[in-house]
């Protein structure tokens, strides 16, 4: 694997649409897995990996129509791998998840919604502050 | 007489005089079909109560309230239950089908819907919305069938995602690039000398736009409730459509209204490889390659916009033409339209009609070969020429097939698929029409939504209004824009004889034109006046840029049925096209010369 490669993995800037399984086949990734950013598969998927999550998750609805989504998308995921796995991010399509996103009220993207134990806390729409994004994940952690 | 015995408000009084009776029928002694109204419901042996209009002296009050709380103002006007049934069609209507003694007996049926869209786009959206305003159950069905090229897309129809917005965007990319060279004239100067088109970006910001439309209609549908069902819909009878979804599950829904807003799709010819290998508008607007030098075939506003357009980014486009140019619009301005795409790059083939489709290469784009004769030629005199892409723009057909009709028994025309309808509705009293499905209606997407609108109301909230269909603005988004109201030349011939108008006429020449050093006399108007009506302007034409800006406002002027003398009283705004509609004075009798001079 090349550096550049390598380091994409670390800053948490992937896409793991197409092949999820090869993260648990791959010890690389499989180390990864515990802060990971995933790409909502199904409504399965969602309730699997983000309402039965033991983890605080955030939920990115996003568009590939979406400008601000673009801008918004790499840095969440930058945040969060700063956080080490104690906070997962799931990237929810909302033209593949339509019913997904109707039903939790989503009319502009992106909007981001924070999840404790399958219960929506808090969410905020629009390209946002760093700062104001860490503030927001903080929030949602349990209290140490 | 004496006048009926109340006290207080006679609307309060007319309401629980329905409500007080389980089936009441006002009437008038005079009336044979409240006498056939009445006969039905005594041979069914049920009770109900007649109140006779003609027997009371404020008989008339009576049924203006009527008209207000049911929207009917004749008689007889029949209520049951307390609910508006209608006059004495649809009373022996609602007999024969077995639905009146239920009524009666408050045995009903509850349909899952008050109203069911079938069809998403502009028209049936604004209906359900409207509907869904006024409180009822609605539900929207939009199913996208691939092209035969493949391409599906979102909610919202053919203005949407495969019509007026990625042409009018597309159209002005091909307009930017002009400007870029006028730009020149007006001291910017640019760093390479001539600039190029990337179709692949225009297509993506196209597309992210109108993927943002299909959005924002989804969250539309959500905030009204509106429910929404991605499926094909096909009518099992008068009440009852099958819903099929993408992966074929069949669903029932039932409703006690429906209207039919299916639009249309573009007709691919019966020729050999046109399916195989051509594309339509449907595909062009998601094209994810440039497609090269193009052949549009036809001479319908989408062929020459298209065309248009795909030669304004410096594609050789070549216009394939079996007749005259846009069909039903004023031919003088069709001509005008052609000449000035002549002159900017469009090659015509005039009067030829295509044989077939071969493709000689795959490709992104490929090379295809294309076999044409003279319109009224033999085979033999056939040519053929090589194009990376064919685009068939010769019409469309009305989506009305396979949608369940000859099971409810809805009338249509069998030459094009249309529907007949009165006021909207079809012949199937529960069953309406709006939009591109309706026989000779325009087909455009304001209209839809004028119908859609107004049938909620007519339908859900007992209002009259009917939309106008006269006098409706449209314009062609050719390189230099057309925009008209009302009668086309010939047309206005036809209907009133050529010495009972006037038609006033000048060229123009946009201001911004000149720094730019463009061609001279191409931008047009004309008014059409009827003499006979104090030179009432019944048609409206306009040959210029922003056509469709200059057009709207004098919809409403003719709307209000403005005159020559009204257009002449008006003061212009200087320097404008618009302008030149305040000062017409040259008449086409007049044979004077109206070559544009300067300002």
């Amino acid at each position: 694997m090349s550096q550049a490669a390598v380091h994409r993995l670390l800053s948490g800037v992937r896409c793991l649409r197409k092949t999820p399984q090869m993260f648990g086949t791959n010890p690389l990734f499989a180390a990864q897995q515990r802060w990971l950013t995933f790409n909502v598969q199904d409504e399965k998927d969602f309730k699997d990996r983000v309402l039965e999550n033991d983890k605080p998750v955030l939920v990115d609805f996003t568009a590939s129509w979406c400008g601000p989504c673009k801008i918004l998308g790499p840095r969440l995921e930058t945040i969060v791998a700063g956080y080490k796995g104690r906070v997962e991010l799931a990237k929810v399509d909302i033209d593949e998840h339509q019913d997904l996103a109707i039903k939790f009220g989503i009319s502009s993207v992106p909007t981001v919604i924070g999840m404790v134990k399958g219960e929506k806390k808090s969410q905020f729409v629009g390209v946002t502050e760093d700062d104001l994004i860490e503030a927001f994940i903080e929030k949602l952690l349990p209290p140490s | 007489m004496p006048p009926v015995a109340f006290s207080g408000d006679l609307k309060e009084w007319v309401q629980n005089t329905i409500n007080c009776h389980k089936v009441m029928v006002f009437s008038k002694t005079t009336c044979p079909f409240c006498a056939k109204v009445k006969e039905l419901l005594q041979s069914l042996k049920v009770e109900y109560y007649a109140l006779e209009l003609d027997q009371i002296s404020n008989g008339s009050d009576v049924q203006q309230q009527l008209l207000e709380l049911s929207g009917q103002r004749t008689v007889p006007n029949v209520f049951i239950n307390g609910k508006h049934l209608g006059g004495c069609d649809a009373t022996i209507q609602a007999n024969t089908e077995g639905r009146l003694l239920k009524m009666i007996n408050g045995e009903e049926e509850e349909y899952d819907y008050d109203l069911v869209v079938i069809g998403g786009g502009s028209g049936g959206l604004a209906c359900s919305k409207a509907a869904a305003d006024l409180g009822k159950r609605v539900a929207v069905l939009d199913f996208v069938k691939p092209s035969p090229q493949g391409t599906t897309w979102g909610l919202g129809g053919t203005c949407v995602n495969v019509g007026c917005i990625p042409k009018k965007l597309m159209h002005q990319a091909a307009l930017l690039g002009h400007s870029l060279e006028d730009a020149k004239n007006y001291g910017w100067q640019l760093q390479e000398e001539t600039a190029k088109h990337n179709w692949e970006k225009m297509k993506d910001s196209v597309q992210d736009h109108i993927g943002s439309l299909n959005w924002g209609y989804r969250v539309q549908l959500r905030d009204k409730t509106v429910q929404y069902l991605n499926a094909y819909g096909t009518f099992v009878d008068q009440h009852k459509i099958k819903a099929t979804n993408k992966r074929g599950k069949v669903t029932e829904v039932t409703s006690a209204n429906f209207v039919i807003a299916t639009g249309g799709r573009p007709r691919i010819p019966d020729i050999p490889g046109a399916k195989e290998f051509g594309i339509s508008s449907d595909d062009l607007f998601s094209l994810p390659y440039c497609p090269g030098k193009t052949l549009v075939i036809g001479a319908s506003y989408v062929a020459l916009e298209c065309a248009g357009f795909l030669a304004g980014l410096g594609l050789d486009v070549t216009l394939m033409v079996r007749s005259i140019l846009l069909r039903g619009f004023d031919q003088q301005m069709a001509e005008k339209i052609g000449d000035y795409m002549e002159n900017h790059g469009v090659k015509f083939l005039r009067q030829y009609v295509p044989l077939k489709v071969e493709r000689l290469q795959e490709g992104t784009p490929g090379l295809l070969k294309v076999t044409a004769k003279p319109t009224s030629g033999a085979e033999s005199d056939s040519i053929t020429g090589e194009y990376n892409t064919v685009l068939f723009a010769v019409g469309r057909d009305a989506c009305t097939e396979n949608i369940g009709l000859d099971n409810i028994g809805v009338r249509y025309n069998t030459k094009n698929g249309k529907l007949f309808a009165t006021n909207e509705q079809t012949n199937i009293s529960n069953v309406y029409a709006i939009g591109d499905v309706l026989d000779e209606k325009p087909e455009l997407t304001p209209v839809a939504i004028q119908a859609g609108k107004l049938l909620a109301e007519r339908l859900f909230n007992g209002s009259t209004k009917q939309v106008d269909y006269t006098n409706v603005a449209t314009t062609v988004f050719t390189p230099l824009e057309y925009g008209c109201i009302g009668l086309a030349e010939e047309d206005a011939i036809a209907q009133f004889g050529q010495d009972n108008l006037e038609v006033y006429h000048t060229n123009f020449q946009p201001l911004e034109y000149t720094v730019a050093h463009r061609e001279e006399n191409v931008c047009y108007g004309k008014l059409i006046c009827l003499k006979t009506d104090n030179q009432r302007v019944i048609g409206f034409h306009v040959l210029g840029p922003n056509a469709g800006e200059i057009t709207q406002g004098y919809a409403l002027a003719m709307k209000l049925g403005a005159t020559k003398d009204d257009f002449d009283n008006t003061i212009g705004i200087h320097p404008t096209c618009s302008e030149v509609f305040t000062t017409l004075s040259v008449t086409k009798s007049s044979g004077g010369d109206v070559k544009a001079a300067g300002c």
